[in-house]
This record gives structure tokens, sequence and C-alpha cells, in this order.
């Protein structure tokens, strides 16, 4: 997934045949967070933030929703997603680029969940086996994808 | 965070850190992010930048606070403003609380 151009405000990328695959395939596990992963605050007493905490999950879950039905018709259309003799077209403007940075996010992030919480720097490596290996994969693919979003970006500034 | 590329130069914002001392801004609570092996540090660079509308060097600076000594203090704000950037934070999956400014 490479950077094309600019039009105006808007990404123009080149996707490959191969990755679009992998792309539908990451983002079909979206949404992967739990609704309750999330907490308002680690040393304010339960029973005190509990109103916070009802409110987070809602405006999480609101907000998931909307970036489905968003990350649907963003991939439907032939606007967006144009095929071309190689690959294909894929055309974001500033405010998509964002809502699939945080799509990918909590894919990545799930999948981090999913697969135990592994951290290398505390000698807790990813144990890929046959029951994970699609989140394994989620993770790496997700983080590969936001990593060309955010060069975009970067280029862009 | 997962580690990938340390900026070259240290962002210089020792002055801008002073400026927001305690005393200068609206007492209540603090918008924290936490350390965490997952989110990349350039996507936690970007929704600094986005959440809180900072200079590069500045969302760096703070990054590279949670990656080193795993946690973060962004903002110390009103609990409106607090569950405002929390929420926010949130929604692109880092790893963000709000704490009563002690």
């Amino acid at each position: 997934m490479n950077l094309i151009r600019r039009t105006g405000s808007n990404f123009v990328f080149h996707i490959s045949p191969r990755e679009k695959r992998l792309l539908f395939e990451v983002l079909e596990l979206y949404p992967l967070i739990p609704a309750a992963h999330h907490r308002v605050s680690r040393t304010v007493a339960p029973k005190e933030s509990a109103e916070n905490q009802k409110l987070l999950e809602e405006a999480l879950a609101e907000r998931k929703q909307e970036n489905k039905r968003a990350l649907l018709a963003m991939l439907d259309g032939e606007r967006r997603l144009k095929e071309t003799a190689d690959g294909h077209r894929l055309t974001l403007g500033p405010s998509e680029m964002e809502r699939l940075l945080q799509v990918l996010n909590d894919i990545r992030v799930g999948s981090w969940l999913v697969l135990g919480e592994p951290d290398e720097r505390k000698g807790r490596p990813i144990q890929p086996n046959a029951e994970n290996l699609r989140h394994y994969a989620a993770l790496e693919f997700c983080g590969l994808f936001q990593m060309a979003l955010l060069d975009a970006i970067e280029q862009q500034n | 965070m997962v580690e990938t590329v340390e900026p070259a130069v240290m962002p210089d914002v020792g002055k801008e850190e002073e400026s927001n001392a305690k005393s200068d801004l609206t007492p209540g609570y603090l918008v924290i992010c936490w350390d965490d092996p997952v989110n990349l540090m350039e996507y936690v660079t970007h929704v600094f930048q986005v959440v809180f509308c900072w200079p590069k060097q500045k969302a760096e600076f703070h990054m590279l606070q949670v990656h080193n000594e795993g946690k973060s203090v962004l903002a110390r704000e009103s609990m409106e403003r607090a569950e405002h950037y929390v929420h926010q934070l949130q929604s692109y999956s880092l790893h963000a609380t709000m704490e009563r400014d002690a």
C-alpha cells in the first residue's frame, strides 16, 4: 500500500489485490476491543466512577457503530476504491484516514488482548498457534497498514 | 509501546513544560496516558497531535515519556474537559485515564 499522490486534501493510495484481500479480512474483525476494556480511572473508587464508566462505554460503542457504518460505505463505493490494471486506487479524505487509523488500531489492540497481552520486554513473547494465528496476522497487518497511513500523513507535513 | 524509530534530536520542550506548571492550569483532573507494548510510537505521536493540536515535537516528547517512564500527564483540566480528552484518546484505543489531581 503506497501513497501515489495528494489531490486537494485527499490521499490516493495504490493497493495490490493481495493487500486489498488482507485489508478486507482484517476489517471483518472490527470491533474487537471489549466495551469494558477501557477504564475511566485507575484510582477513583468504582462506585464513584460507575456513571462515568457507563457513559464512556456508551460513547465508545456509539463511535464504533458509526465507524463500522462509515467503513462499509467507504469501501463499498467505486468512488473510494477503484479497480486498476495492477490493483486498486484507494482514495481517502483526512477524516476517513483518521477513522481508518482508529479502526485498524482497535483490531490491533483487540488482537493483542486475544493473544494474551504478550510483552517482549517482560519476557512474554507472542506464541503463535493454530488457534490464534488469525489474530497474530491481524496484529501485524494492522500495524503495516497503520504505518502506510501515518507515512502518507507525514509526507504531507 | 512498540519501539520503531527514535527521533534523532530530543525536542526542547523544557520551557513549555515549565509554563504548564500546576498553578497555571485549572485544578481538578489529570489526563494520563499509560504505556503498553502494542501501540506504535508513531501512532501515539499522531494521536497526541490530533487530540491536543500539539506540534510534533511536543507530541513526541510526551510519547517518549510514556515509553520510557511508563506514563505521561498530558493535561490538567476540569472534570468535563478531562473526560472529553480521555474519550478522544480511548476512541483511538490508547490506554488513557483521568485521575484526581492530589
